[in-house]
């Protein structure tokens, strides 16, 4: 596979909340259901806690992509943390565009705890997702600095 | 006179919903709980379902498999949040009980353990046991829709959180899983076990068994493979289901294209002569989730009677129709035929018109009722219990949690076929009965764990200990574990670094503990399952070490790793040495922190003298705490007032008279009449509120009481306005009415020629139509007395639906015998009613005639609506609490919590939540004290804990986090100082905060920061966590 793209493997930051979202990739694991291993899972209490900053922050430090694995609208255990996620997705997803970035590099997906195929299938379509559109431009620059 | 024994503890047998919810409750209260399944896991039939009507949200987490069975903080979630372990209840599945003996407050039950084979402290759920069974058997779980094997889990969260062996007929003794088990966690020569369990009350929550379809053969149920059970088609449509809720039919995977719904089957029938009161609602749910899901899908349910008669669920129904374009047919189909070779299924079927017709359906869904739980005789027989003519436990209608031994209490659909709100209000109350009976033996049988005092490690330099679980196979097989930890060894502050066999196992958290003195460790990284299952297990290993629980970072390298990333083991390292890297990091940033505790108020406010009023009050009181009772009029009693009797036969005046002489006399409760509530502040624990009394025509007198619990128990009031000539002519009278009439009156009957019964009628001051409940058994119960004193008498109903819900549709059955008729009217359509030259005139098209029919009856009985007390929009807002959209009082959660506000600490009861019968208003009431109970009971308050702070030096009073807070929680307080002196300040009450951070993300000033989850240690300087991977490959 990597010869085909050229060996680029996105790395990727997933927010999840303790409820639906990491009980998916727990259920995935239940269940053995793979999916890339260059998604790495941050756990909080809810998605509403997913501040733009830490998705802004998250690129800056060179992530090839991010995405958020909430509730499904409707079954947020916050009432709507989910739907503030949503909105503030969005913000953030002008932001990164202003400044170069493409929006697709941030996702958003929604489901319950027991969905062990649609968390993999959320992991599957972001990395390829990212594959297509190539390495951050951050994370390039992020790598030059650290060259001596 | 004897000391008789008073034990602190509880068995319940069964652990559904309704047992779970009752086990919590007494163990918040400081009982011992044993919680009893005769399943090898918890959950009940409620485990299986995906959604709940009419809120479609999952169960479990709010309740079940959804999303994950077992999340959440709203309704079981102590229980199950908290790792599935409450300290204060145990477990026993595959376990039933065959005897008590003893009396109430002492009893020694005797209980059957059959083997699990597997030790579930040993057992790490490595699958290799099923992978290695050769036997395959139908899932119980998957209602038979797929397979499992002998040595299988129920299901994927399941609790406890351990597989089992099941050594039936077809177990074929090989052996293999014995061998082949990691942990040696199997013992396929384990026996069963008879052990005695010594406890002061007992609760029989065994839930019901959903009717099995195969012995009517007409329908060919079992023949016809796309013929299903309502229970299968929920695991069809469920995500925890065999196809994540993708809905296929079984014969070819097809997605289907017309679905029928078929009711009352095992319902409303010969040999279920009662209604299952769950089936209605539980098809219109599965037909929206058919159409949200399956775009082109047509959905038709064949429906008797739409008997959608709780809160919220007339709009639900409505929204089917109207929005989703459901279609309900009313027939009852007794067969079906199918096309053998396409099996589709075709119904032959007499609509209402009496056309006869025939239509094919790609799949049929049966929706089975409920019947007596398996094996029900013989429990009662064993636990000395009566059984009623159903085979359901028996309950008086005063008292319907108790049973008829002493002592021994039913909750949940054991009693009646009966929904999820319904199962957790009786839950609740039992537990509550349980209380009041074993009142202040809480806290005697429990034991607290003791630590060490806490270690302050703030100022010290991060000395960070990292583990991680070899866990063979299931980690070691795919990650390198010693390659990850040496990756971890030279990181700032990473004293020590050791790798465990297994972590959870006896030997794993004393090597921990071993560790941290050793090194002098102050802070824990552990790469082990996941913190979903473990993260107690270790944070208590830590505090016995004297480290605040908060200071352990848990890194999932089995669940989210190793199981993940089988097919590429160099991948799976990389990320598990990068996850760990990133533990690492932000363990150095952790910080001790401890819920505060507070002291409190152990004393209840209950608004309302009506019967929720004075058995929430009685049943509080009983437990040992005092209770302000406030009365708006100058008597008790409320609208049991006006009732005179009961379709079931006990007097409800004799019920008036024993409460009010009951609280008169009751040493704990104060009672104030023409008091009403003017003020209200405070929170759970803490509430003040101020009352005021008028009356004699005196000057009102105004005064402030302070309390720790709020009940609102105000009741509700029968309808009585301008509608069908109602108050312009004597022989209009309201149903309520007519009972005092023939109460008082009995030769009234006799002389009565004909009457008619007009049903559900409303008046503009409905906004919205509901159905109040109560209004059809009423008619029965007053048709039926006429009828049996005056057999000549004609009784007409006009209805729209008749609502005669559980074993109230023997009264249905009755007033059918008795020669009461009754003619179905269209809602479009309503009768007239009209008096022309003195004659009382009712005209009516009846629906199944097509025919306009005219009565000239001596008296019309209005069945008026149960309306909302008008003071509840003053309520409310007092208290702060939402209305629904009927008017009535909105609960936290429709199912799960309702007899609970959001608002911490107030609860709710009676008409005031919505129309209901005595018995079900006794049960809410008994609800709320039970639930008042897990608050009272305690020494102290915890408070806080990983919640949203607020630096009010950095507020500039934007009102954003007012206005994003899901809960309503933040406030501005307006003597604070915030930014540049500005008056006015947010604060978040920390008894309230749910932690969820949604404020922390939006507060543009980033003045509130969430425990735990601060931006500083998240945001790292010294090294980046959030975004690039530092591993080197």
């Amino acid at each position: 596979m990597s010869d085909q793209d050229n060996g680029f493997k996105p790395e990727l930051t997933a927010f999840t909340c303790i409820y639906c979202g990491s009980m998916a990739a727990d259920t995935a694991g239940a269940l053995r259901v793979s999916y890339p291993a260059t998604v790495k899972l941050f756990r909080f209490p809810c998605t509403g806690k997913v501040d733009v900053e830490y998705i802004l922050k998250a690129f800056e430090e060179g992530a090839d992509g991010v995405y958020i694995v909430a509730c499904s609208i409707g079954n947020c255990h916050h009432v709507h943390g989910n739907v503030r996620a949503t909105k503030r997705l969005a913000y953030a997803r002008e932001l990164l565009q202003q400044i170069g970035l493409e929006g697709e590099r941030l996702g958003i997906f929604y489901m319950s705890g027991s969905q062990a195929h649609a968390f993999a299938a959320a992991a599957q379509e972001m990395t390829e997702r990212i594959r297509r559109l190539g390495p951050s431009p951050l994370r390039k620059a992020k790598e030059r600095e650290l060259e001596p | 006179m004897v000391q008789r024994t008073m034990l602190g503890s509880v068995m319940v047998v069964g652990a559904g919903v309704g047992g779970m919810r009752a086990a919590i409750d007494l163990a918040d209260s400081g009982y011992k709980v044993y919680l009893l399944d005769s399943a090898p896991s918890i959950g009940g039939i409620v485990a299986q379902l995906g959604f709940m009507f009419p809120t479609h949200d999952c169960v479990l987490c709010r309740g079940t498999s959804d999303h994950g069975y077992g999340c959440s903080r709203p309704s079981i979630s102590p229980f199950l949040l908290d790792h599935s372990q409450h300290p204060n209840i145990e477990v026993m599945t595959n376990s039933t009980v065959i005897g008590a003996q003893g009396l109430p407050g002492d009893f020694t039950v005797r209980v059957h353990r059959r083997p699990r084979y597997v030790d579930i402290r040993r057992c790490i759920n490595c699958d290799e046991c099923a992978q290695v069974c050769p036997v395959e058997l139908p899932s119980g779980y998957q209602a038979g829709l797929v397979t499992r094997k002998a040595a299988y889990k129920p299901s994927v969260r399941a609790i406890p959180n351990a597989y089992v062996i099941e050594k039936g007929p077809y177990c074929l003794d090989c052996r293999k899983c014995e061998e082949i088990c990691p942990t040696r966690a199997i013992n396929l020569d384990e026996e069963e076990q008879i052990e005695e369990i010594h406890v002061g009350a007992i609760i029989l929550a065994v839930g019901y068994r959903l009717y099995d379809p195969t012995p009517a053969e007409e329908l060919g149920y079992g023949r016809y493979p796309n013929v299903v059970t309502g229970l299968q088609f929920e695991r069809l449509a469920s995500r925890s289901g065999p196809t994540e809720g993708i809905i296929e039919r079984p014969s070819d995977g097809k997605i289907p294209e017309r679905i029928a719904w078929l009711q009352c089957i095992g319902s409303r029938d010969q040999e279920h002569p009662y209604c299952s009161s769950i089936c209605c609602m539980y098809a219109t749910k599965e037909a929206v989730l058919a159409k949200e899901r399956l775009a082109q899908v047509s959905c038709e349910i064949f429906i008797m009677d739409e008997r959608a008669f709780s809160k919220e669920y007339t709009a639900y129904f409505e929204q089917s129709k109207n929005l989703w374009g459901v279609e309900y047919t009313r027939c009852r189909i007794s067969e079906i035929k199918e096309d053998p070779h396409t099996h589709d299924l075709i119904l032959h079927y007499q609509d209402e018109k009496g056309t006869l017709r025939r239509k094919r359906f790609d799949m049929v869904v049966l929706s089975v009722g409920s019947e007596p739980p398996p094996k029900a005789v013989a429990l009662a027989e064993d636990m000395q219990i009566e059984l009623n003519e159903y085979g359901f436990c028996k309950f008086d209608k005063f008292e319907p949690l108790d049973t008829s031994r002493p002592g021994v209490f039913v909750a949940g659909a054991f009693a009646t076929p009966k929904e999820i709100a319904e199962t957790v209000m009786d839950a609740s109350g039992a537990a509550a009965r349980c209380m009041a009976l074993l009142s202040g033996k809480s806290g005697t049988q429990v034991t607290t764990p003791s630590y060490p005092p806490e270690r302050d490690v703030r100022g010290e330099p991060p000395r960070v200990g990292v583990f991680a679980c070899y866990c063979h196979p299931t980690i070691d097989q795919v990650i390198d574990v010693d390659g990850v930890l040496a990756s971890l060894r030279h990181l700032p502050g990473v004293v020590h670094t050791q790798a465990l066999e297994y972590g959870c196992l006896p030997g794993g958290p004393e090597a921990i503990r071993a560790a941290i003195r050793e090194y002098g460790l102050n802070r824990v990284v552990i790469g082990a399952c996941t913190p979903r299952t473990h993260l107690a297990l270790f944070r208590h290993a830590i505090r016995q070490e004297g480290l605040n629980p908060q200071l352990l970072e848990f890194v999932s390298l089995r669940d989210n790793c190793a199981w993940v990333h089988g097919d590429d083991p160099a991948g799976a390292t990389r990320k598990a040495k990068e996850e760990m890297r990133v533990g690492v990091a932000r363990a150095r940033h952790l910080e001790p922190f401890s819920k505060e505790k507070r002291s409190f108020h152990r004393s209840a406010l209950v608004i309302g003298g009506g019967l929720a009023g004075m058995t929430a009050a009685l049943s509080i009181a009983d437990e040992g705490y005092d209770v302000y009772l406030v009365e708006k009029t100058n008597q008790l009693g409320g609208n049991l007032r006006h009732l005179y009797m009961s379709a079931e036969g006990p007097n409800p005046q004799r019920l008036l008279r024993t409460l009010i002489k009951r609280v008169h006399s009751h040493e704990r409760i104060a009672l104030y009449y023409n008091t009403e509530v003017i003020g209200f502040s405070g929170h759970v624990g803490n509430f003040r509120t101020r009352l005021s009394s008028s009356g004699n025509g005196e000057p009102p007198r105004c005064w402030e009481i302070e309390h720790g619990v709020t009940v609102v128990a105000t009741g509700g009031y029968e309808y009585k306005g301008n509608v069908y000539l109602y108050g312009q002519d004597p022989r209009i009278v309201t149903q309520l009415e007519l009972e005092k009439r023939l109460w008082e009156d009995v030769d009234a009957a006799r002389r009565l020629r004909q009457v008619v019964m007009i049903q559900c009628v409303t008046g503009p001051e409905q906004k919205i139509h509901y159905c109040s409940r109560t209004c059809c058994t009423n008619t029965m119960k007053n048709a039926i007395y006429i009828k049996q004193i005056n057999p000549d008498c004609q009784v007409y109903v006009l209805y729209k639906d008749l609502i005669t819900y559980g074993f109230r549709e023997e009264y249905y059955t009755e007033a059918r015998r008795r020669g009461v008729l009754f003619l179905r009217y269209e809602e479009e359509d309503p009768p007239q009613v009209q008096i022309s030259y003195g004659k009382l005139e009712v005209r009516v098209k009846d629906v199944i005639l097509d025919q306009q029919l005219t009565f000239t009856p001596d008296l019309l009985a209005l069945s008026m609506a149960t309306m909302p007390a008008e003071t509840n929009p003053q309520l409310a807002a007092l208290l702060d609490v939402p209305l629904s959209s009927e008017g009535f009082f909105m609960e936290a959660h429709l199912k799960l919590r309702p007899m609970d506000f959001t608002r911490e600490g107030v609860f709710l009861a009676g008409l005031a939540h919505y129309p209901k019968f005595i018995e079900e208003t006794i049960s809410q009431a008994l609800a709320t004290a039970g639930r008042a109970m897990t608050i009272l009971s305690r020494e102290q308050l915890e408070v806080g804990g990983t919640i949203a702070i607020v630096d009010q030096a950095k507020c500039v009073g934007c009102l954003t986090c007012v206005r994003v807070c899901p809960f309503h929680i933040p406030k501005i307080q307006r003597q604070a100082i915030g930014v540049g002196r500005i008056v006015g300040a947010a604060y978040i009450e920390p008894s309230l905060c749910t932690g969820c951070g949604t404020c922390t993300s939006e507060c543009p000033a980033n003045a509130i920061q969430l425990r735990h989850y601060r931006d500083d240690q998240l945001v790292l300087a010294e090294e980046p966590i959030l975004g690039r991977w530092l591993v080197k490959d």
